[in-house]
């Protein structure tokens, strides 16, 4: 592995050098901090026009039938009451009178109408506010507040369930372990295009003769692969980072749910089987790319293969509810052990706690081998294929060539 | 060494001297790049044997290799002297050492203002003067030069010379891949002539001289080579 320090710098530093890096590395933290600078003055903003819309007087005729309405409330507001309900409208229309609000008598069943002067396309929302606060603060201080909060689903609930013997909660438990299927998929979306450019490289630049003549080619591409590894946690840093910032300084301004970190359960042995899986995976997904990188004369052809490895890697997502209902199922147990498809289902069988350890074992097993297989291959595949600088290595031409070594 | 069906190189055999400098000739297609390419273990010869120093070439076989390759290219997008100082550490050389070789070899060759430069925005032939900086950069042991004057205009084709001199004087074996007869008469001790993947003439330039009638090379190449091109016109 002499060189590889050189080739990790190398390839680090220069990918840092590059305008699109940042670009991509910092679009999607401005893009969210846009989105929650959006809600925050949004939410600001309806704060305010629903004080304004309190706060405003205009006149207001209101036509009770349904009974519900507490006139001591109209009088506050400085509203009269009729009984004519043409009429009232006839004066909206003729904008003599600002707003005129019909209770019928059937409020659950029919519906309260409004007329109103237009007032703007957003302030005229104000009206249906007034006629919905009048109503709920009439009825209010009649209904036992219990009642209010169960009508208005306000009620809190606490459940435990058991497994073995012992508090379980499902979707707690995936947590921890889910964290590694999310970070294989960012991994592979942020690390694919790049390590196919980056395999690609040396033949499109006609600079592989020189590099395999100085370096071994299992060196530069083990290199590579941990300088993009290195980049990609960089880019997952750089958009984690302001996030988790905006969070933890803005959640209540921004109507953000309190994260508990504390209640989240570790059970050690599903991580760790979480991890190898996630390692073994990712080492596999690397092999695939660099082995497509190889074959293609060009980055812009090896993203047609890419193209097939990922739907074979990401495709078992579409049966992820086969996965956790039906684990034992043929279909699921093909998937988890086809090792072109395994990593997603083990994954998520291992995160929702019915990968039984026979299976783990079996399913890493298959992994390991397909990697290091795949990585072979693949190291293959680069030493032979990138002298093919115009046209595809044939797999006749790579076996040939390994039986002549 | 085959391609499929086609037999590139038949029953060559042939020795270079540690120090000498070694003409490859041979018309285009001869199979010249493919006999380096097998050499330095970047295809592997459907038979015998490519040995330097009494065993098959690796990257890790201690030799001080200094490889020009036919295939012309460098990572384009990269400055000059990030490309020298990458390569010169591949090569061995720490990194202050490359920066001092690299500098002085831009000054050399009239390109130190085009250190900071992408390598895109250099000419084709200042492009290839930072590749042979790179190939020389190791003080190489062995240097394979696989038509490195391809491009060059008269004035950087004597400076190359003056370079390879050089480092044959330091001790270096120059292997030299070339049709271009002057420099053969002006640079080699030896030479082979390749046609067909077989050699056709191989020792001495006297001697090869003398095996065909104390012709000049130009004359020899002409005949050895020369029914190629009849034959090209026939088919055509």
């Amino acid at each position: 592995m002499y060189n590889f320090g050189t080739v990790f710098r190398f390839e680090v530093v220069r990918t840092l050098k590059k305008k699109s890096f940042w670009i991509m590395s910092l679009s999607f933290p401005v893009i969210i901090g846009a989105i929650f600078g959006i809600i925050f003055f949004s939410n600001q903003a309806t704060d305010k026009a629903a004080q304004d819309t309190k706060n405003q007087k205009f006149s207001l005729v209101v036509t009770d039938e349904s009974g519900l309405i507490n006139k001591q409330i109209l009088q506050q507001l400085g509203a009269s009451e009729s009984t004519d309900k043409q009429a009232n409208i006839d004066k909206v229309t003729a904008g003599s009178l600002d707003a005129y609000f019909y209770y019928p008598k059937a409020v659950g069943k029919e519906k309260v109408e409004v007329y109103a002067k237009d007032v703007g396309l957003f302030d005229n929302s104000r009206y249906e506010a007034v006629a919905k606060v009048i109503l709920q603060q009439s009825v209010g201080p009649t209904i036992n507040p219990q009642t209010t909060a169960i009508l208005q689903d306000k009620v809190a609930f606490s459940a435990t369930t058991y497994k073995d013997g012992k508090p379980f909660d499902g979707f707690k438990e995936l947590i921890a372990p889910g964290i590694f299927l999310v970070l294989f998929y960012i991994l592979i979306s942020m690390f694919g295009s790049q390590m196919l450019t980056s395999t690609t490289e040396e033949k499109e630049n006609r600079v592989t003769e020189m590099i395999l003549t100085t370096i071994e080619a299992k060196t530069l591409i083990i290199g590579k692969i941990f300088s993009l590894i290195t980049l990609a946690i960089m880019q997952i840093i750089i958009i984690l980072v302001p996030i988790i910032i905006i969070y933890a300084l803005f959640h209540n301004e921004l109507l953000l749910p309190n994260l508990d970190l504390s209640n989240i359960p570790l059970n050690p042995m599903r991580i760790a089987i979480e991890a190898v899986i996630f390692m073994l995976s990712f080492l596999l997904f690397t092999g695939l790319l660099v082995a497509v990188g190889a074959v293609a004369p060009t980055a812009k052809e090896a993203g047609g293969f890419f193209g097939v490895v990922m739907m074979f890697i990401f495709g078992p997502l579409y049966a992820v509810s086969l996965f956790i209902s039906a684990p034992d199922s043929p279909l699921v147990r093909f998937l988890s052990f086809f090792p072109l498809t395994a990593p997603i289902p083990l994954m998520l069988r291992n995160a929702v706690g019915n990968l039984t350890t026979a299976d783990a074992l079996i399913g890493m097993s298959i992994l390991a081998v397909s990697a290091a297989l795949a990585l072979a291959i693949a190291v293959r595949l680069f030493r032979f294929g990138v002298l093919e600088y115009s046209r595809r290595i044939s797999l006749g031409v790579l076996f040939k060539k390994r039986a002549n070594k | 060494m085959d391609f499929g069906n086609k037999t590139v190189i038949k029953d060559l055999s042939f020795d270079v001297y540690k120090g000498e400098v070694f003409g490859f000739l041979g018309s285009n297609g001869s199979g010249k790049t493919t006999a380096i390419r097998a050499l330095l273990g970047l295809y592997q010869p459907t038979g015998g044997e490519l040995l330097v120093g009494g065993k098959p070439f690796s990257v890790s076989s201690g030799i001080k290799l200094g490889y020009l390759p036919e295939e012309r290219g460098l990572y384009k997008k990269e400055s000059v002297i990030d490309v020298m100082l990458y390569f010169g550490q591949l090569k061995g050389l720490s990194r202050s050492d490359a920066r001092k070789r690299a500098e002085e070899f831009l000054v050399r060759v009239k390109l130190s203002d085009k250190a900071t430069t992408r390598i895109d925005k250099l000419s084709g032939g200042q492009q290839q003067k930072i590749q042979l900086g790179i190939t020389i950069m190791n003080d190489p042991d062995l240097l394979i030069l696989d038509e490195p004057t391809k491009g060059f205009d008269p004035v950087n084709r004597r400076l190359l010379m003056d370079i390879i001199e050089e480092h044959q004087r330091g001790g270096a074996t120059v292997i030299f891949v070339t049709h271009q007869m002057e420099e053969v008469e002006r640079l080699c001790d030896r030479i082979i002539l390749l046609k067909d993947g077989v050699a056709r003439a191989y020792g001495t330039i006297a001697d090869v001289k003398s095996e065909f009638g104390d012709a000049s090379l130009d004359d020899i190449f002409i005949k050895v080579y020369g029914d190629e091109n009849e034959q090209t016109e026939e088919e055509q």
